[in-house]
């Protein structure tokens, strides 16, 4: 997958600043995230440092710069969720999984985004793991869902 | 325009009627007409930011609250900058940005008495209070928070809690006093070009970082502390004297270390050294520094090493004296090796009149023409060249790299040898201007850069020539046939293929610099320490020669360590007396006998290395040496080895005497810069101890050995030097020009030695002591004893990084640690010395080239 980054990246032209998030596009597509090889190349094909280009990618919460997991998990934070409790199904996967948002556990199984509405606020706390909606969750149906992934 | 608004060209700001000029902003005609407005994130030379809201104005019909620092001043405007509703505003807009800033001591209504009796500060915990600041007392927020009347802020105190990053040598990072005003951002960016910090994250979660949270070397850092100055509160401060108080005194003085010259402020307090850094009530150092400018001076003053005391050496122990004893002694030793026997390694860091009072002391006292400078060129000749050429066309100024349409730089990495000159071509590329970058290989000076042109290495002449050809065609006529007739195609073609240059790219740099209007050429010490310089110095001139007749054309030289060319020209040098006098001409060598009264010797002079390695019964048997030279071992054959230094290093194992001298920050004088402008050093502060300057050394030395003649004011030496020489250059009426013809040949190959290792200078030298022994901090950003080797050769000899390796040549062998530089040519290598090697790979003390013919092999 590494090799499909300087390919995207000649596709531009050098110099060319105003490309900038175009490419973070295309990498964070094909890769799923940005890495810092990434960064680098992209530093070196523009002619921008490398701080400035994770200070644009970092201000746009559409870019990664982790892996993704296996599984991605994503914890509603809107209205009805936040108060129903959805903090604490984020903190308990701290617990569980040792993980924060925008982060992937350390063996690559689930890796962790808060939303602000899943469309669902009846449902409250709502978690989706991948394209599947678990409502009214609490934590320890929160662990027992997560048993279900590999 | 009507003649009506031409007589209204005028606004009013708290109805004082101010004039209007074109672009000018609301600020900066208020802070003309005297009128205070606070801001935050604004700087002086630097563009406009508006971040910090709290120049907010009124302006009549106006909507809104428009922000002074970015409104341009109209004509017909009125503008109120302290009504109570601004006011009130501001102080809105300080709470906020407080919020998220340790506050408590800020607001708190004992802060006065607390000064004095620190009564409430165990109330106040280090994170939120003041007193365990590093900008108390320094700060833009204390200042502000009293010009607001700020007595009480609304918020909760919000301690964000980011480790503070104390891994860098130079600076302290506490991001929690960050007010995210940009100004290091700005700087970094803007002014310096390095573009290591930027914003990072968004919303409440921005703080000014790097990518990936990676150190700021990593990142490209060049510690060159701008970031440090402009800094409005204590989020980014030096390590060194950082705690060492408000500065009392401020002294306006010239760097040595590079022939840059660059102006620095040394901040001192109660006769310790701050920091160098603006001038107190000032966040910017309008000619900036570097790292060794910035940090250096201020590590060296106050080394904890630092020898104050003359030393003698008895039993192999060294022995406190006084200097009375201490200048009986070295005179008493120095009365027996007086003649040709005797010789001086002076340093191109020190200021003209130290080095001419040195050659004074060699040539009159001694009558011996043995003085040179450490790093000298290799080619006795060229600077007298240079000299010449710089007598007939005077350097432009720095100013005016910014107004050349194109640059050539050539054998040159300016941004590790001239932060400061590389700030300028920086700002040249930012402007738009053509830069060709010239080199054996890509530096970070190139990524600043147009255009790139890589030959081979050791072919500098060779690719000169095909810029010269070039350059004569198109402008050619009228130069003689036999000259034109040089550059036949097939001596082209040669010269092409020699330097390994062809394709588009050089197309474009040619057609580039046939058209340039305004060429300056920058040519590095990379370039002129070649084996056979001339040639490429012929080659320059040659290129300035065709040029010129039609357009503006500038060379400059920028040298290594120091003023080379003002430490030559101030006499230090084994053929040529003060002013590039040559003593093989008899009527100089009268001219100085009746200058100063005295009879010269008429033998010629060695230079460092010939001295070193004459050290026998019938050659050179004492020396004087300024600093430190490596330690050579046939140093220990000498009989009598005098050190004036700050600091005990290697070359001490042979002294027998150790003079405490004073540094730049304790001197007077001038320097030259590269731009051929004298500098003047002025003394910060006293001399640490019982330190001595190198005139008062010197003088007293003199005085001892019954000579006359020598003067201890640097006031006084300069009148002398002044009275007998022109400084800087001659007028150039004696000079010769034209164009020279030029022999090109292939570098000399030997099968033996096949591969060409680049020696790269360390430019951490002061008065030739190495500064990493003394600054642990700069192990990490500087490499010494490495050896980069391209890719092929890393194959070939099957070596990883890390692995160690031995680099054989005619005279020597020696052992490196190896390092892939991908960006090298196949088969080259490139050697960060560790200060000895060269005594075994070239044979002197100091490497004659840059340039080095080898064999590598497994260690």
């Amino acid at each position: 997958m590494a090799g499909s980054i300087p390919l995207i990246i000649e596709k531009y032209e050098p110099r060319d600043k105003g490309n900038l998030i175009q490419i973070l596009q295309d990498v964070q597509r094909t890769e799923g995230y940005i890495p810092r090889e990434a960064v680098e190349k992209i530093s070196s094909h523009l002619w921008i440092s490398k701080s400035e280009v994770f200070g644009v990618a970092s201000f746009y919460s559409q870019f990664k710069f982790n892996p993704p997991g296996r599984h991605s998990i994503k914890i509603c934070l809107g209205t009805a969720c936040h108060v129903q409790g959805g903090d604490f199904l984020l903190n308990a996967l701290k617990s569980v999984i040792d993980i924060s948002p925008n982060e992937t556990t350390e063996d690559g199984r689930f890796d962790l985004d808060r939303v602000a509405c899943l469309g669902c606020c009846a449902l409250a706390p709502v978690v989706m793991i991948d394209e599947t909606i678990y409502s009214n969750m609490s934590v320890i149906k929160l662990k027992e869902t997560l048993n279900q992934y590999e | 325009m009507t003649g009506n608004q031409k007589i209204n060209n005028t606004a009013t700001i708290d109805g004082q009627t101010v004039k209007v000029r074109e672009g000018i902003t609301i600020l900066e005609a208020a802070r003309k007409a005297d009128i205070y407005i606070p801001t935050l994130c604004h700087l002086e030379n630097l563009d406009s930011y508006g971040g910090c809201r709290l120049c907010v104005v009124t302006v009549k019909h106006m909507k809104g609250f428009p922000t002074a620092c970015t409104t341009p001043l109209e004509p017909g405007m009125e503008v109120m900058t302290r009504t109570p509703e601004l006011q009130k505003l501001r102080k809105e807009i300080l709470e906020f940005t407080l919020s998220e800033h340790p506050f408590t001591c800020l607001v708190c209504k004992d802060k006065m008495e607390c000064a004095d009796f620190m009564h409430s500060t165990r109330k106040v915990s280090t994170i939120t209070g003041c007193n365990f600041c590093t900008s108390n007392g320094d700060c833009e927020l204390q200042d502000l928070v009293e010009t607001l009347e700020l007595t009480d802020i609304k918020f909760p105190i919000s301690y964000r809690g980011i480790p503070p990053v104390k891994d860098n040598p130079f600076y302290d990072l506490d991001y929690n006093l960050c007010i995210l005003c940009g100004r290091c951002v700005r700087i970094c960016s803007e002014e310096r070009n390095s573009h290591v910090l930027a914003f990072v994250e968004r919303g409440n979660t921005t703080i000014v970082g790097t990518a990936f949270n990676e150190s700021q070397k990593d990142a490209g850092c060049e510690f060159c502390g701008a970031c440090v100055d402009v800094c409005p509160t204590g989020s980014i401060s030096e390590k060194m004297g950082k705690w060492r108080g408000i500065p009392d005194r401020s002294v306006e003085t010239s760097c040595v270390i590079c022939p840059v010259a660059c102006k620095m402020n040394i901040n001192t307090s109660g006769g310790k050294i701050v920091n160098v850094g603006p001038a107190p009530g000032k966040r910017t150092n309008p000619p900036q520094l570097c790292l060794r400018g910035k940090f250096l001076p201020v590590e060296l003053n106050h080394h904890p090493s630092r020898i104050t005391t003359p030393l003698i050496k008895r039993d192999n122990k060294w022995v406190e004296i006084s200097w009375k004893e201490a200048i009986a002694y070295t005179a008493g030793n120095l009365e027996k090796y007086r003649g040709t026997q005797f010789g001086i390694i002076a340093s191109a860091q020190d200021t003209i009149e130290d080095n001419y009072t040195l050659q004074k002391f060699a040539r009159k006292v001694m009558r011996s023409n043995n003085v040179d400078l450490h790093s000298s060129y290799a080619h006795k000749e060229l600077l007298k060249h240079i000299h010449q050429f710089y007598s007939l066309h005077p350097p432009a100024g720095f100013l005016e790299i910014e107004k050349a349409d194109t640059l050539l730089i050539i054998g040159s990495d300016a941004s590790t040898s001239h932060p400061l000159l590389e700030n300028r071509i920086r700002k040249a590329y930012n402007g738009g201007r053509r830069v060709i970058y010239a080199g054996a290989f890509p530096t970070r000076t190139s990524t600043f850069t147009t255009n790139r042109v890589l030959y081979t290495p050791g072919e500098e002449t060779s690719f000169l020539f095909v810029l010269l050809s070039a350059l004569v065609k198109k402008y050619g006529s009228g130069i003689p046939g036999t000259v034109s007739s040089q550059f036949k195609k097939p001596a082209l073609q040669k010269a092409q293929e020699f330097a390994g240059i062809s394709g588009s790219e050089l197309e474009k740099a040619l057609s580039i610099l046939v058209k340039s209007r305004n060429l300056m050429i920058i040519a590095g010490d990379d370039l002129l320490r070649h084996s056979s310089p001339l040639d490429i110095f012929h080659c320059l001139v040659n290129i300035h020669f065709v040029k010129s007749r039609n357009h503006s054309c500038n060379i400059l030289f920028p040298g290594y360590e120091g003023s080379l060319y003002g430490g030559v020209l101030s006499g230090v040098h084994p053929d040529y007396l003060p002013g590039f006098y040559s003593i093989t001409d008899d009527r100089n060598i009268r001219k100085w006998n009746k200058n100063w009264q005295t009879r010269l010797s008429t033998t010629r002079g060695l230079s460092c290395n010939e001295m070193v390695n004459q050290i026998q019964e019938d050659g050179i048997t004492s020396l004087l040496v300024m600093g430190d030279i490596p330690p050579h071992p046939d140093l220990a054959n000498l009989k009598f080895l005098v050190q004036c230094n700050m600091f005990r290093t290697d070359l001490s194992e042979f002294a027998d005497i150790l003079l405490p001298v004073t540094d730049f920050l304790e001197n007077e004088g001038h320097v030259l810069s590269l731009d051929g402008k004298l500098k003047k050093v002025n003394r910060a502060i006293s001399g640490q101890g019982k330190s001595k300057s190198i005139p008062r050394v010197i003088t007293s030395l003199a005085a001892v050995m019954q000579e006359s003649g020598f003067s201890s004011k640097p006031a006084d030496i300069f009148r002398e030097i002044r009275s007998f020489i022109e400084i800087p250059y001659s007028n150039g009426k004696n000079v010769k020009s034209g164009f020279q013809p030029i022999r090109l040949k292939p570098q000399k190959k030997n099968a033996a030695y096949p591969i060409q290792v680049m020696l790269r200078h360390n430019h951490f030298k002061y008065r030739g002591n190495r500064l990493t022994d003394l600054v642990p901090g700069l192990h990490s950003i500087t490499d010494e004893g490495v050896i980069g080797l391209s890719p092929s050769l890393m194959r070939q000899l099957k070596v990883k990084e890390g692995d160690q390796v031995r680099i054989c040549t005619e005279t020597g062998e020696s052992l490196s640690i190896s390092r892939p530089m991908p960006e090298l040519a196949d088969h080259s290598a490139c050697l960060f010395s560790n200060g000895t090697d060269s005594i075994k790979l070239c044979g002197g003390i100091f490497p004659g080239t840059s340039m080095i013919s080898a064999r590598i092999e497994k260690a």
